[in-house]
């Protein structure tokens, strides 16, 4: 009897049962097709209306009972699944523990990665925000800031931006409180607030009338100082303050936003800053201390900014060419913000986010092993439910169940691990970029500690579900109890102990890295000694000081009683100090040498500028390598000097000696150097020596806002008497920063500092994991050959030999890895180049230290299970089985 | 592993009715069910075997291991009889009912003895 081909509509049926779970389909599918079949005739025979009104009802019958059905399997597999883990407490908390490490380790990382580089930025259409800049190609400046002529030529002549505004900092002197206090003030355009789009939590933002010449001034607070200065007083507004000898009143407060360009106390516009606004300053095209900002219009592009940008310099050129000199290379260049924002943290935390990325894979790995090594032992158990009826799909479903219980469980421990870290995170992020302070907990993260363990969960669950496939039939033909290893398993499991290997090997080369490049960096030479020397930074309130003298004769007064101090050795005043942390920026002016024939652009900008008394080299420890440094006589009646690093008489004198020369970083103002010293690390060590020129304070006495002084015993017990000093002789003066150099110089590194010691607990981490890994598979393998061990020891194998193959079970596979790990550290860590200072990506002292420590730890994880295998008593292996 | 899933339902109700005189298959469920309704109530097969695995797991119905005469069996179908608890509980909703239906008459909503 030939089959007729199967109906349509019976094949349709078969097709909607499959939306109902396994289990359900196939204790009930065939007998629901044939029920259906019979009814389907019947209905038939009652006419074609019955039977859409039964198809009807039973498409709609099985959608609807489909998701409960789901449910129901859900609930049964969970409840097993939870059973299962409360029998299995050490394995299961194994497992939680490594996953949440893994999960915890990226779910950190993510929630700094998330707030920095992902968020829109926390102003109102923060992708229209640009940063524009001028810069002087040939004089190697690259950012010469803005001339309030400048800025005013830009604000008038563009076309693309809807608003430009200005922003310098200041530090001025906030009287009015109990302490005088130094605020770092943010000069800015009126519409400075309504162009970020920053809306105040407090009063109101700048009106245009309140930066017109003669208006009176105003003052708008940051979020940190209005909550820590003021203790959140919400009836701040209208609060009056003394400042610059002119009231200012409080107009607003600003909500807690990252403040660009810097972190500022207060607010105000540009006609309230006495240097801003002065005549002298306006007149002189030359005069550029601004950075301005702008928004794009509606429609317009960066790229067309930039272009309609370069066509104003173009024509300010023309218009001034004294100003715009050929030397120079005048350009103007815009940036987006968000890129500005971010791009120092950029690569930090992306390789961060790699390497917890790597922790993750790694535990996973390990917990499919684990997983796998249970299902050895339900080997059982699982053979029995096969043969009873459970299909494949089944256990797939019943594995996956068990593994997401854990991974959420994980997540949970991860999330917690997040929420420890997140001020460190903060502190860390910090360094690298005013984002910072956004970083926090929130949906995202959630969303990607979930999604994390969704990965694990099939990561793990898939692997283990790869050995189930071909284990279990196999399992039901041998009677299961003495069942070998399936090779399949023994494979997988193999394999993912290499992967292991591998991963580690990765991450210890790049910690490694990180390692000896802070090393490095800490070998770096600062060119001063650091130990013993304390810096106080002070601000006289200018308007007290009117001439140079009384500048003077406060830095002589207060030298003469600190240097009176019993323990002082030394002490100097300064504008500024080495790794001074109001240092950061980017200063660069071009050098003029008399009588010196090259073009502009062949002499090297100076990079950093300070004024000091004779003391000062003695204080730090500089030496001094030719001429002489500066001396009480050079005051404030003789010919101005300076004094100039090494690099820079190097670089303009190579043969010749610079004593004697004039120069001048303005062209009005000309000194004869007197002496060359040794080169400063200025910056920090990872930074180049910049090219520096030293004037004499006792010439240029309003410069003086640092106290330098060095001890003969610790400098901290010393700094109160010095601060006490500082305040007697003027009870009016800001006292901004005390530090010793050598928290300086530690804060310089302290960013690489960090990412270092992440980047070691990762790997230290992932090196536990992968250790603990290798030898609890090793730990199992010689359960499993326990009756093996024992024959073989009856027949005369010495403990020695028992201990070797076990051992070379392990290390094999390490090896495998270790080759694996070398292949890809060679490819991934070069990734990790602008991280690293001094060392190559491929340094061969690190990938051999890498290569030596992971071997080692692993031969310690394969001798524990080793020598227990060793210590099989034959006549108990035996007996047992 | 008898649960409770809460009450029964109708439909319940109905094939335990239809399984009260002798063990039944799938189909010949469905068609006692409407045929004693005068067609009212009209099962789906999704919906007879979604009651079909509640009343089994609540141990109410039993699959019957012993097949039918083999010349009237079909190879795929499945046959399946009411339980002793199965029908305890079919005679207590059944009761339930009818003292239900006293009150009803009782409260003159329904007119006294009709034959059916």
């Amino acid at each position: 009897m030939a089959i007729a081909r199967e109906p349509f509509a019976d094949r349709f049926y078969r097709g909607l049962l499959r939306i109902l779970p396994f289990d359900f389909r196939s204790e009930f599918g065939d007998d629901m097709e044939e029920t259906f079949r019979e009814q389907r005739a019947a209905r038939a025979r009652r006419g074609s209306a019955a039977l859409l009104r039964m198809w009807w009802a039973t498409i709609a019958d099985i959608v609807r009972m489909a998701p409960r059905e789901h449910v129901s399997v859900l609930a049964q597999d969970t409840r097993y699944a939870l059973r299962m883990m409360r029998q299995n407490r050490a394995y299961t908390l194994a497992a939680v523990t490594i996953l949440g490490l893994g999960i915890g380790a990226n779910t950190s990382i993510f929630s700094v990665v998330n707030s920095v580089l992902l968020k829109p930025l926390p102003y109102t259409d923060g992708d229209g925000l640009m940063v524009i800049r001028q810069h002087g190609a040939k004089a190697g400046v690259d950012d010469m800031r803005f001339s309030v002529a400048e800025v005013n030529d830009y604000r008038r002549q563009n076309r693309t931006l809807s608003g430009l505004v200005e922003y310098h900092g200041m530090t001025f002197t906030l009287l009015g409180g109990q302490e005088p206090h130094r605020v770092r003030t943010g000069v800015v355009s009126a519409n400075f607030f309504d162009l970020f789009g920053v809306k105040p939590l407090l009063g109101r933002t700048f009106q245009p009338d309140e930066e017109k010449p003669g208006a009176p001034p105003v003052l708008i607070l940051s979020y940190e100082f209005w909550k820590t200065v003021e203790r959140g007083d919400p009836k701040i507004i209208g609060r009056k303050y003394q400042m610059n000898d002119r009231v200012h009143v409080v107009i607003g407060v600003l909500p807690p936003i990252p403040q660009y360009p810097n972190e500022n106390d207060v607010y105000m516009t540009t006609t309230s800053c006495p240097s801003r606004s002065s005549a002298g300053f306006i007149a002189n095209r030359k005069s550029r201390m601004m950075s301005v900002f702008g928004r794009l219009k509606p429609g317009a592009t960066a790229e067309q900014a930039r272009a309609d940008l370069a066509v104003v310099a173009k024509r300010m050129e023309q218009d001034n060419p004294d100003t715009y000199t050929s030397a120079l290379g005048y350009g103007v260049s815009a940036a987006e913000l968000r890129g500005e924002l971010t791009h120092n943290a950029r690569p930090v935390l992306l390789v961060l986010l790699g390497a917890a990325a790597f922790v993750l894979l790694i535990a996973c790995a390990n917990v499919a092993n684990l997983i796998l090594a249970r299902m050895a032992r339900r080997e059982k158990e699982l053979i029995i439910r096969t043969a009873m009826g459970a299909g494949s799909g089944r256990l797939l479903r019943q594995l996956l169940t068990e593994s997401l219980i854990m991974a959420l469980l994980a997540a949970g421990v991860g999330l917690g691990f997040a929420y420890l870290s997140l001020e460190l995170l903060t502190k860390f992020a910090g360094e690298f970029t005013p984002r910072a302070r956004e970083i926090a907990i929130d949906g995202w993260v959630l969303l990607f500690a979930v999604a994390c363990a969704s990965a694990t969960t099939v990561v793990c669950g898939s692997l283990a579900a790869l050995y189930a496939r071909g284990n279990v039939a196999r399992g039901l033909k041998e009677n299961g109890n003495q069942a070998a290893p399936a090779a399949r398993r023994s494979l997988v499991r193999s394999a993912l102990i290499a992967a292991q290997v591998a991963f580690s090997y990765v991450l210890l080369v790049g910690a490694g890295l990180m390692v000896h490049s802070l090393i490095e960096l800490q070998k770096v030479d600062p060119g001063f000694v650091p130990q013993r020397v304390f810096a106080v930074g002070f601000d006289l309130n200018w308007s007290k000081y009117r001439e140079d003298s009384q500048y003077q004769s406060f830095s002589n007064r207060l030298l003469e009683k600190v240097r009176s101090q019993p323990g002082v050795l030394s002490a100097a005043v300064s504008s500024n100090y080495p790794m001074d942390p109001d240092l950061r920026g980017s200063f660069a002016v071009g050098l003029q040498v008399e009588g010196d024939a090259r073009p502009a652009s062949e002499l090297p900008p100076v990079k950093s500028l300070r004024f000091a008394t004779p003391d000062y080299f003695k204080t730090l420890g500089i030496p001094q390598v030719t001429g002489r440094t500066f001396l009480d006589s050079d005051g404030a009646d003789s010919p101005p000097v300076a004094v100039i690093n090494r690099a820079l008489a190097n670089r303009v004198w190579s043969r010749e000696d610079p004593v004697g020369k004039r120069i001048s970083l303005d062209g009005r103002n000309w000194f004869k150097i007197v002496g060359v010293v040794g080169d400063v690390k200025e910056f920090g060590p990872s930074h180049d020596t910049p090219y520096q020129v030293y004037g004499a304070i006792a010439q240029n006495p309003m410069y003086a806002g640092t106290l330098l002084v060095r001890t003969a015993g610790d400098p901290a017990a010393m700094t109160g008497l010095v601060r006490r000093a500082l305040l007697d002789l003027d009870p009016e003066t800001a006292i901004a920063h005390v530090e010793t150099l050598e928290q300086a110089r530690a804060d310089s590194v302290s960013s690489p500092k960090i990412a270092t010691r992440l980047f070691g607990l990762f790997a230290v981490l992932a090196l536990v994991i992968a250790a603990v890994g290798i030898g609890s598979m090793l730990a199992l393998w010689v359960r499993q050959r326990m009756r093996e061990i024992g024959i073989r020891m009856a027949l005369g194998a010495r403990p020695a030999d028992i201990l070797h193959t076990v051992v070379r079970q392990g290390m094999v596979l390490v090896l495998v890895g270790l080759a694996c790990g070398i292949g890809g550290a060679l490819a991934l860590t070069r990734l990790m180049q602008t991280l690293l200072f001094a060392v190559k990506p491929t340094d061969a002292a690190t990938f051999a230290a890498a290569t030596v420590l992971l071997p080692g730890a692993a031969l310690l994880a394969c001798y524990v299970p080793a020598r227990r295998a060793a210590r099989i008593d034959p006549q108990v292996a035996l007996r047992c089985e | 592993m008898a649960e409770s899933q809460g009450p029964l339902t109708a439909a319940m109700f109905n094939v335990m009715l239809a399984l009260a005189d002798g063990e039944k298959h799938g189909y010949a469920i469905l068609k006692e069910v409407e045929e004693h309704t005068a067609g009212e109530v009209q099962l789906s097969t999704g919906t007879l075997y979604g009651i079909v695995k509640r009343l089994l797991a609540e141990g109410l119905i039993a699959e019957v291991r012993r097949r039918p005469a083999i010349e009237n069996d079909d190879q795929r179908r499945r046959y399946y009889r009411l339980t002793d608890s199965g029908r305890q509980m079919a005679v207590a909703e059944a009761e339930r009912m009818e003292k239900l239906i006293a009150r009803a008459r009782g409260k003159r909503l329904l007119k006294a003895f009709k034959p059916v």
